[in-house]
C-alpha cells in the first residue's frame, strides 16, 4: 500500500511545469467569495445550525423521518457497514441487472459501483464528471468535480478508447458525447441510484442538487429510484435544506444554486423509492466530542479548494474518495484499518480549511487530534522517531537550561545519526544566515508585475425584488421576457415563487414533472412578480409538501476544465415570463 | 519603563541569533527593561507530529517562565500561538487554568510593539522596497495581519508590496517540511514567483520560521532574495 507522500510525490513528478489544478483552485475561491457576497450575512450560521442540529440530534431526527417516508410509502432501510449498504442495495434491486447511478460520494466510500459490477449488475457512472473517471479508473481527484485533475485532450483519448471517434477536444463537444450515451442508457435501464444533499425529518422530503440533469432522469425512473446517503444526512425542516444548498452551491461551484435542486416527495405511480442510510463508523464519530463536528460537513469541497497541499499534491495523492482537509479527517475516521493514518500529518496546519468551511468545522484542530491519537495508538511514528522525540524531550523538557544553540546542536547532532531526517529539521536544516543583511537588498528592487485586471461584477440594482431577480437570472442565461409566443416543443409552465438573489423559479407538483421538463425543446415560465422572495430559505412557504424543483438557469456541466457548457440533459433555454398578462398563446 | 521577557525562540537561537538583538533594542527603544529567556522552546515542534506528551513536558518549562514576569514578548507568530492556543489544553484539568492564565502572558512582538503606550515615540525610518509575507498562524490563529501591516506602513521611506496570493501557505508546517519534502517544495515554489512579481528583493515577516523555510527554498532556486523578520526590520528603522 503506498503513502501520501509516494502517491503527491510521483503526481507532482508527472506534472512537471504544468500547475495542475492550482489556477483552477485559486479562481474558483475568488468567485465562491464573490457568490458568497450575494447571500444574507447570516447564511453560513443558518447552514452551520442547520448541520449542527442535525448532527447533534441523530437518533431523533431518524426515528421522525423513518415515520414520514413511511407515510410517502418510501422504504427506510440503514445500513451499518460498507458491506451492510451494498447487500441492502443488491437486495432492493432485485432482478435489476441495468442501473444509472449519479453522483454520490457515500456510494463511492462503500464502493458501490464496483460491488455491484462484480455482482453482474451493470451500472453506469450518469454524472458526466464520473463517467469520465470511470473510464479512467483511478477514480475522482475531487468530491464535487471528479475529473478536475484530466484536461480536454486525456479526456477526449479516454473518451475514443471507449469506442467514441472524437475528434475534437472542445468541452462542449466532449460533455455532450458522454450526454447522449447516458441518455440513451436512461431509456433502457431498470434502475436508478441517486445520493441525496438532505433528507428532511419534518416532512419526509429528500433534497438532491445537481446540474446536468442525470439525477432529474434518475429520481424520475418509472420504476425503482434507491437514494443511498450518509445517516447525518437528516435535516430538521425544509428551511434548514435550504439554508445547507445555499452555501453548498456557492462554496463548491461558485454557483448561485445548482441549476437543479430537487425535492422529492411521493414516488411516481409505478416507481419503488428506497433510502438507504449508511453509518459506517459515523456514529463512532457522533460519539467522540473531538470529531463529531466533522459530520457537519456537507461536502462543498471548499476546504479543498483553498488548501495549499490539495492543490500542490491533487486530489488522488490523498487515496481516498475523501479528499483535502475533510478527507484528512475523516478517512481515518471511516477507515480504521490504517489505510488512510498518514493523511493527518499531509497538512502544514494553515488553517485555510477552517477558516473557509462554511458549517464551522476547525478542520485543522481536529487534524492536529487526530496526530496525537494516530502515535498515542502507535499507528504513527516508527521507533525511531519515538526515540527521537524522547530525547528532545529530555534535553529541552528538564529543569536545567543552557543556551538554547548549545542545547539544540547538540540534539542535532545525536539525532542526525538516530533519524536523519529529525537531525535535519534541528540541526541542518535550519540555515544560518541573516547575520549579515546590507541595506543594499533594500534598494535592489524591480519594479512590480502589472496586477490582472480584475472584472467588475455588475452593478445590482435596488429597485426591487423584480428587478433583483431579473439581473441574476439574466446572468444565469435566462431570458427574461414580458410575453412569449408559444412554439412548437415548448414546455409552458407556471410558477410558484421566485427568488430573487439566485435568479431562481419554483415549480411544485405536476409542474415538477421532471422528465417533460428535460424533453422540452424550450422551457417557458411563467412568473407572477408577486410571488417572488429574496433569499431560498424564505421560499418554504411556496414548496408545496409533494414534489418541488427548484430550477436555477438552464442544465449544465463544468466537469471538463471547469468550463461551462450549457443544455445537457434539457434545453438551454430557459425563459421567464413576468408581467401583469400570462404569456401569448400564438405560433404553429 | 515596564521589565518584559524576550521569549527567544529554539528556531532563532539557532538559526538567526541576531534577531533576538535585533527584537531587544526594538523594545528598549521603547523604554523596557528587557530579560532574555533562551534555552526554551513552545513544544510545538513535538505538538505538531502527534507527539503530545514530549510538547507538554518540553512547553511547561516555557509556561514556568512566565511565574514571575507579567509581560514575555514572543518575536514568533507560531511560537505565540502555540503557547496561547494549544499549550494549556495538554494540561489536566486543574493544571489546564493555571498554564492557561499564564499562557496568555506571552504576547507576540509586532502586537506588543503597536500596542505600545510609546510606540509614537519610535521614529522608524528605513529606505527601499520589501515585500510582506503574512504567516499562517499570525493571520489566523492571532488575528494580527492588519496590525503588522500598519506597524509596518508606520516606518518612513519603506515602500511595502503585497503579494497577490497572501493568504496562501509558505509550504513550512514544521515537520511537514521534511515529511513530505516534495508538496512542501511546490507550495514554496508557489510562494517565491509570487514574491518574484512584487520585485523587491527582501521578503518580511513576523513569524521567521517560514522565511528561513523560504530562503532555503531561494537559494535552491538561486533566486536572489533576503529574508528579515520583523525585528530585523524595526531595529534597522530605528534612529
Amino acid at each position: 500500500m503506498s503513502s501520501f507522500r509516494e502517491r503527491a510525490a510521483q503526481d507532482i513528478e508527472a506534472r512537471g511545469e504544468d500547475p495542475g489544478v492550482l489556477p483552477l483552485m485559486r479562481q474558483l475561491v475568488v468567485d465562491s467569495h464573490a457568490m458568497l457576497s450575494r447571500a444574507p450575512a447570516d447564511a453560513a450560521q443558518r447552514a452551520q445550525d442547520a448541520r449542527t442540529h442535525a448532527v447533534d440530534n441523530m437518533a431523533r431526527l431518524h426515528a421522525e423521518v423513518r415515520e414520514k417516508l413511511a407515510e410517502r410509502s418510501i422504504g427506510y432501510h440503514r445500513a451499518a457497514s460498507a458491506e451492510d449498504a451494498v447487500a441492502i442495495v443488491e437486495l432492493l434491486l432485485g432482478s435489476a441487472k441495468r442501473v444509472a447511478k449519479s453522483k454520490s460520494m457515500v456510494a463511492e466510500e462503500v464502493g458501490l459501483t464496483h460491488a455491484l459490477r462484480n455482482a453482474r449488475i451493470d451500472v453506469l457512472e450518469t454524472d458526466i464528471g464520473e463517467y469520465i473517471v470511470d473510464v479512467d479508473g483511478r477514480g475522482p481527484s475531487h468530491i464535487t468535480a471528479p475529473a478536475l485533475h484530466l484536461n480536454r485532450a486525456r479526456i477526449r483519448e479516454l473518451l475514443n478508447r471507449t469506442g467514441a471517434s472524437l475528434d475534437t477536444d472542445d468541452p462542449e463537444q466532449l460533455s455532450r458525447y458522454v450526454r447522449d450515451v447516458v441518455g440513451d442508457y436512461f431509456t433502457r435501464c431498470d434502475a436508478a441510484i441517486t445520493g441525496a444533499n438532505a433528507v428532511i425529518a419534518s416532512s419526509g422530503r429528500i433534497a438532491i442538487v445537481e446540474n446536468e440533469g442525470n439525477v432529474a432522469l434518475g429520481v424520475s425512473h418509472p420504476r425503482l429510484h434507491i437514494v443511498i446517503t450518509g445517516i447525518e444526512k437528516v435535516v430538521a425542516d425544509e428551511a434548514g435544506a435550504l439554508s445547507v444548498l445555499e452555501v453548498l452551491a456557492a462554496n463548491a461551484t461558485a454557483q448561485p444554486l445548482t441549476a437543479f435542486t430537487h425535492f422529492l416527495g411521493e414516488p411516481l405511480p409505478g416507481q419503488e423509492r428506497h433510502v438507504v442510510f449508511v453509518d459506517h463508523g459515523r456514529s463512532a464519530i457522533a460519539a467522540d466530542r473531538r470529531y463529531r463536528d466533522a459530520l457537519r460537513c456537507i461536502r462543498c469541497g471548499a476546504c479543498m479548494n483553498t488548501c495549499p497541499v490539495y492543490r500542490a499534491a491533487g486530489g488522488l495523492s490523498f487515496g481516498s474518495p475523501y479528499m483535502g482537509p475533510i478527507g484528512a479527517v475523516i478517512s481515518p475516521l471511516l477507515w480504521r484499518d490504517g489505510r488512510a493514518d498518514d493523511l493527518p500529518f499531509a497538512s502544514s496546519l494553515c488553517g485555510a480549511c477552517t477558516e473557509i468551511c462554511p458549517v464551522g468545522i476547525p478542520l485543522h484542530r481536529m487534524l492536529l487530534d487526530l496526530r496525537g491519537d494516530a502515535v498515542e495508538d502507535h499507528r504513527a511514528g516508527n521507533r525511531v522517531e519515538r526515540a527521537a522525540w524522547a530525547m528532545w524531550a529530555r534535553s529541552l523538557g528538564s529543569g536545567r537550561r543552557g543556551r538554547m544553540a548549545e542545547r539544540f546542536a547538540r540534539i542535532g547532532i545525536k539525532a542526525a545519526g538516530l533519524a536523519p531526517g529529525f537531525g535535519r529539521l534541528v540541526g541542518k536544516r535550519l540555515p544560518r544566515s541573516g547575520a549579515r543583511h546590507s541595506l543594499d537588498m533594500l534598494r535592489a528592487s524591480a519594479p512590480q508585475a502589472e496586477p490582472k485586471p480584475t472584472t467588475v461584477p455588475p452593478a445590482i440594482p435596488d429597485t426591487g425584488l423584480p428587478d433583483l431577480f431579473r439581473a441574476r437570472a439574466g446572468l444565469l442565461g435566462v431570458t427574461i421576457a414580458e410575453q412569449a409566443t408559444l412554439q412548437e416543443g415548448d414546455r409552458r409552465l407556471k410558477a410558484t415563487a421566485a427568488i430573487a438573489s439566485t435568479g431562481s423559479v419554483v415549480l411544485t407538483g405536476e409542474m415538477a414533472n421532471r422528465r417533460e421538463l428535460l424533453a422540452a425543446r424550450r422551457v417557458v415560465v411563467d412568473l407572477d412578480p408577486a410571488t417572488i422572495v429574496e433569499y431560498p430559505h424564505q421560499v418554504e412557504p411556496y414548496l408545496g409538501d409533494g414534489d418541488a424543483l427548484i430550477l436555477t438557469g438552464a442544465s449544465r456541466t463544468a466537469d471538463i476544465e471547469k468550463k461551462i457548457v450549457r443544455g445537457i440533459h434539457g434545453s438551454e433555454e430557459l425563459v421567464v415570463v413576468m408581467g401583469e398578462g400570462e404569456a401569448e398563446r400564438r405560433g404553429s | 519603563m515596564a521589565t518584559v521577557g524576550l521569549f527567544i525562540p529554539c528556531y532563532m537561537a539557532v538559526a538567526r541569533p541576531d534577531d533576538a538583538l535585533h527584537a531587544r533594542r526594538v523594545l528598549e527603544a521603547l523604554g523596557d527593561t528587557v530579560e532574555a529567556i533562551d534555552g526554551l522552546c513552545c513544544g510545538q515542534p513535538a505538538f505538531n507530529s502527534g507527539f503530545r506528551e514530549e510538547a507538554r513536558r518540553v512547553g511547561r518549562q516555557a509556561l514556568r517562565a512566565a511565574t514571575d514576569v507579567d509581560t514575555i514578548v514572543v518575536p514568533s507568530g507560531s511560537c505565540t500561538s502555540m503557547i496561547r492556543h494549544y499549550l494549556p489544553g495538554l494540561f489536566e484539568r486543574d493544571r489546564r487554568r493555571t498554564a492557561d492564565i499564564r499562557s496568555r502572558r506571552f504576547v507576540e512582538f509586532c502586537s506588543y510593539v503597536a500596542n505600545h503606550p510609546k510606540r509614537e515615540s519610535l521614529e522608524l525610518s528605513l529606505p527601499g522596497v520589501v515585500a510582506y509575507h503574512d504567516s499562517c498562524h499570525g493571520r489566523r490563529e492571532l488575528g494580527i495581519t492588519l496590525t503588522v501591516k500598519d506597524l509596518l506602513g508606520s516606518i518612513g521611506e519603506l515602500e511595502v508590496r503585497t503579494l497577490t496570493h497572501e493568504d496562501e501557505c509558505c509550504g513550512f508546517g514544521g515537520t511537514f517540511s521534511v515529511k513530505f519534502p516534495e508538496v512542501s517544495r511546490e507550495m514554496s515554489a508557489c510562494k517565491l514567483a509570487d514574491v518574484r512579481q512584487t520585485g523587491a528583493r527582501v521578503l518580511v515577516s513576523a513569524d521567521l520560521s517560514c522565511l528561513l523555510h523560504l530562503e532555503t527554498a531561494a537559494r535552491e532556486e538561486r533566486l536572489r532574495i533576503e529574508t528579515w523578520s520583523m525585528a530585523e526590520v524595526l531595529a534597522r528603522a530605528l534612529p
